[in-house]
């Protein structure tokens, strides 16, 4: 049999040389990550230096550094730019706080046979399309919609469209991100910690502050990446919740149809804002648990 | 609530169902005060589970743990004047040794002086001084077995509960942590109440060992008692090697090796046989012998100036064995 | 698309492609233009089994929203050209979606057309081969935003004015005048609405033309610097009270719905549907006049199905078709035949349609350039790029 032995013979020469298998296995990926991810983002830098026809909105190729310049001198930009970080900061937190005791129960409490179908229910909302969602918290939010109708009898009304609209929506919309690498973080926390904590005196509270906390930070570092680049990215929902508020994606959007180097200048700012982010996280060694 | 008679811990009637497999199938058992207990079992015997019990990570159900005289059978871990030392060690990954070690001392509230005094004191009686700032990550095995021992010692607990403490260590580290917890368990005279699947390490360190088999306990008893008169055929095989013969039993190393013919003697009983197998185990040799009147026994020599090509030598051949008739055990048939 | 580095690949795969489109034209200073030269097509071949359209919501009806609202199955039957339509909420949208390439044709406004046609997306269109353009009110052809120097750019659609809605349940007594929604002391703070696009900035300029004689607005889409600030002023004092902006007309349906917008601009259309879902609404023209659209149909120059466009622009502006559309939208056809083809038959004379002199009173789309369209020569005027930059501050 030749072909049989042919193959025997590159399969040998291939396991001779491990770095020979190692180039195979990852030139498609590593094309790919280096034209289409890192091409498109080197591009888009590129082409925040270029310049618009004011008339037609066609990209002339001259080199300029207008746009960052009004980026940073026109009072609009910083404004929207600082609000969309608060956005994103209010929305992890929000995650944050929410998703905690929902993974402590799914991960650490839930009967263990029950605890894949409560993921998967938890993942359930992933399954509806964003616009479907976000329509639904459209007519939630509404004037006399469901949400005035159950706080009617506290005396509340529903925020009805604008800023707080939209970071609960954003909020809703994440938190299955959050949740699921904070499941995971305590799901490998040695349920041996917890007694061995209880053992040694402490109550439940007094556990979970000192032990589980502490170790299921990195989880939830890890989510807020999530949470964080997200909501900086999300032009959406501001415009089915927002009212007349606009953040930082939202003008990323309205000037790619007309002035797309003004665009990608405004694309840098989120770009750097995740990048400082992710050093701050590495710092805290949450990048291990992604 | 029965007074502090010396006893550190008592179970009565002890039951714990996980579904519809009983664990721990009615269980009586007394520690005293300075102890040093084995509960030796296989696994799924249930002697881990009621060490858990014990330490409150499990609620029986049925029966009472008093410690102390002191009924703890509802009480959580953190009402109960005990400490643990897990199989696994569970280390707080995150706090340094010295954390680690005072993290019980700082939930009671000890000053941050005293506590870290007795910290380094704990460090220094496992033979760890230096390594207050070290991570669990930052460890060997043997080295994170002596802090969670250090951790649990520090609280000073009424009785400490070893699960599998040695269970991960290799054989040489092993035996040497024998002797060094037996010294320590001395010198600070806790009661030790002791969980393990080896045989030989429940002989060499306990006072006393409960042996445990389908959820009950099938003898407690020295560890001569236990290994010179087993109570039940089960006491018997596990430990120790068995010779089960017509309803009595010889330890194999009690047996000796003769030639055919060799002259009787008084007060022995004998058999005789061919050689099955001869297994030479470096300074012994185990020899299984195919009896004439029917059976198996196995005979344990030392080897004294006998080498491997010698002994293997004897495979196949007719051999008398005998034994002073003193060392005969009865085994009664465990229901 | 919604992870920020998703969108932001996204964007970087878009700059990629408008890298290596085509150069623009030449703006000369006197504000007229040499577009690209391009050639009309001599003659029509057959259909290529496929058109892709970007249209305004509800000038491409496939019956798919009112089963018995459709023009687009008949049209496929008898040319066997499918239709693919892609709504676009403002002229801006439009052009940027011309610039993919993707599509074949274009309904758009006069404050897409020219800017179109000088970057050589929109081609020449040789209305010899659209027999319906006998039938187009003359008033309509050869437009300073559908012809250059005597060359139509697109066959003409129709025409009308943004209006004022209201609820009238809500709002009391009913509107007249712009002025309900740009006074500052608004008794319906935060439920007024307002279109979502820098063209909108024409609305408050020509409220300020009626209003603000000292600042001399003639045209809403040749401001000078002073008048452009006063409008973007007038804005920002609106935005106040605004409580959402639109763009996506079945978002003012659902806010108009719910009674989370209650006054605003809007397009007869989006009355008409509001009215549809038992909205209690009602949209009016207020007395300042408004702003307003003439919508040409256009043709990409690299169009890949020409033929079935030529088809649909034909059929599209036939008197039966353009009578349904204006019917359906709430705008004055632009074939005039389509007039007695209407349902309503007063409908034209409602709509004044062919009646130039009412129609002096819409100030229709066009895009601001800094040379002023109102004929100025001793001032510059503020381009729509500056108007756009001015949106993003407006919305704060």
């Amino acid at each position: 049999m030749t072909t049989d032995s042919a193959g025997r013979r590159l399969a040998g020469a291939l396991h001779r040389r491990p770095r020979l298998r190692l180039g195979l296995l990852l030139a498609a990926p590593l094309t790919w990550l280096l034209v289409a991810y890192l091409g498109s983002l080197a591009v888009l830098f590129l082409s925040a230096f270029w310049t618009t026809d004011p008339f037609t909105s066609d990209v002339v190729r001259s080199w300029t550094t207008d746009n960052f310049r009004t980026l940073l001198s026109a009072p609009v930009y910083r404004t929207v730019a600082l609000r969309s970080l608060g956005v994103a900061a209010a929305v992890t937190v929000i995650d944050a706080v929410v998703a905690l005791p929902i993974a402590c129960y799914t991960a650490l409490v839930a009967k263990p046979s029950r605890r894949p179908l409560l993921v998967v229910a938890l993942l359930t909302p992933l399954w509806a399309s964003y616009l479907v969602k976000a329509y639904a918290w459209r007519i939630i939010l509404a004037n006399g919609g469901p949400l005035d109708w159950a706080l009617g009898p506290l005396g509340l009304h529903s925020p009805g469209y604008g800023l707080t609209a939209v970071i609960l929506v954003l909020a809703y919309l994440w938190l299955p991100y959050m949740i699921l690498p904070i499941h995971a973080g305590l799901e490998q926390l040695p349920a041996n910690l917890l007694d061995a904590s209880a053992d040694l005196g402490a109550r439940t509270w007094r556990t979970v502050r000192s032990v589980v906390l502490p170790m299921v930070l990195p989880s939830v570092a890890a989510g807020s990446v999530f949470t964080f680049s997200l909501s900086l990215g999300d032009y959406l929902a501001v415009q089915i919740v927002g009212g007349r508020s606009q953040l930082i994606g939202n003008l990323i959007y309205a000037n790619v149809t007309l002035n797309l180097p003004l665009a990608a200048a405004l694309g840098t700012v989120p770009v750097v804002a995740i990048l400082l982010y992710l050093l701050a996280v590495r710092r805290s060694g949450a990048l291990r648990s992604l | 609530m029965a007074a502090d008679d010396g006893t550190a811990v008592r179970l009565t009637g002890l039951r714990k169902a996980f579904g519809a497999t009983e664990a721990v199938a009615g269980v009586d058992l007394e520690v005293r005060d300075g102890e040093f207990f084995a509960m030796l079992g296989p696994s799924g015997s249930g002697k881990t589970t009621v060490l858990r019990i014990i330490a409150g990570f499990e609620e029986p159900t049925a029966g009472t743990v008093e410690l102390a005289g002191r009924e703890v059978t509802r009480l959580a871990p953190f009402e109960r004047d005990v400490n643990t030392v897990f199989q696994d060690y569970a280390l707080f990954p995150h706090m340094t040794v010295e954390q680690n070690i005072a993290y019980g001392l700082k939930i009671r509230k000890v000053p941050k002086a005293e506590r870290r005094e007795r910290a380094h004191a704990a460090l220094s009686s496992v033979r760890l001084d230096g390594y207050e700032r070290r991570r669990p990550a930052q460890l060997s095995g043997g080295q994170r077995q002596r802090v969670a021992l250090a951790r649990a010692l520090v609280n000073r607990p009424r009785v400490l509960l070893l699960d599998e403490p040695l269970g991960a260590l290799d054989l040489k580290l092993r035996e040497e942590m024998q002797v060094e917890l037996k010294q320590l368990q001395r010198s600070v005279g806790i009661t030790f109440v002791f969980v393990t699947h080896d045989q030989q390490e429940a002989l060499t360190m306990s006072d006393r060992i409960a042996v445990f088999n389908h959820g009950r306990i099938e003898q407690v008893g020295t560890p001569a008692e236990i290994y010179e008169r087993p109570a039940t055929p089960f006491v018997a095989g596990f430990v120790g090697t068995s010779n089960l013969t017509n309803g009595f039993s010889v330890r194999p190393e009690k047996i000796r090796i003769l030639a055919e013919g060799s002259p009787a003697e008084s007060e022995h009983d004998e058999a005789a046989g061919t050689v099955a197998e001869v297994v030479y185990l470096g300074e012994s040799t185990r020899f299984i012998v195919d009896l004439d009147s029917g059976g198996r026994l196995t005979a344990l020599r030392q080897n004294l100036d006998a080498d491997a090509t010698e002994v293997a030598a004897y495979r196949g051949r007719r051999v008398l064995l005998r034994w002073h008739r003193r060392h005969n055990f009865a085994v009664v048939q465990s229901t | 698309m919604r992870s920020a580095l998703k969108s932001l690949v996204a964007i970087g795969v878009l700059a990629l492609a408008t890298a290596c489109s085509s150069t623009p034209a030449k703006t000369a200073p006197d504000g007229s233009f040499t577009p690209p030269k391009l050639t009309a097509q001599q003659s029509l071949g057959a259909g290529e089994g496929q058109v892709n359209l970007i249209a305004w919501a509800g000038y491409v009806e496939n019956g798919s929203d009112d089963p018995k609202v459709d023009w687009v199955t008949p049209f496929q039957k008898q040319t066997g050209c499918q239709v693919n339509v892609k709504v676009a909420g403002t002229s801006d949208e439009m052009v940027n979606l011309m610039k993919s390439g993707q599509y074949d044709a274009v309904s758009a406004s006069g404050d897409a057309s020219l800017r179109l046609i000088a970057s050589g997306d929109a081609a020449p269109v040789n209305t010899d081969l659209v027999p319906s353009y006998q039938d187009i009110f003359p008033s309509l052809k050869l437009q300073k935003w559908n012809s250059v120097n005597g060359v139509a750019y697109g066959i003409p659609h129709g025409y009308g004015a943004n209006l004022l809605m209201y609820r009238t349940d809500k709002v009391s007594p009913a509107p007249t005048s712009w002025g309900a929604v740009f006074q500052p002391d608004s008794p319906y703070k935060s439920h007024i609405t307002a279109y979502d696009s820098p063209i909108y900035i024409a609305d408050a300029a020509l409220y300020l033309a009626k209003t603000k004689p000292e600042l001399g607005i003639t045209n809403p889409y040749a401001l000078d610097q002073r008048q452009f600030d006063a409008a973007v002023a007038l804005l920002k004092q609106q935005r106040a009270n605004v409580g959402e902006y639109w763009s996506d007309y079945l978002k003012e349906v659902s806010a108009f719905k719910s009674g989370d917008s209650v006054l605003g601009t809007t397009w007869q259309v989006i009355a008409n549907t509001a009215q549809g879902e038992q909205i209690p609404v009602k949209a009016v023209l207020p007395d300042e006049g408004a702003t307003g659209w003439s919508d040409t149909w256009m043709l990409y120059s690299k169009a890949a199905h020409p033929n079935c466009a030529y088809k649909w622009m034909d059929w599209i502006t036939s008197a039966k078709t353009n009578a349904q559309v204006a019917e359906y939208f709430g705008e004055a056809p632009a074939n005039q035949k389509a007039c007695d083809n209407t349902s309503d038959k007063n409908f034209c004379a409602e709509y004044h349609a062919g009646d130039a002199a009412y129609y002096q009173k819409i100030a229709f789309w066009t895009t601001p350039i800094p040379q002023c369209v109102d004929g100025r020569r001793n001032v510059k005027c503020v381009p729509y790029a500056d108007w756009v930059q001015a949106w993003t501050a407006i919305k704060g």
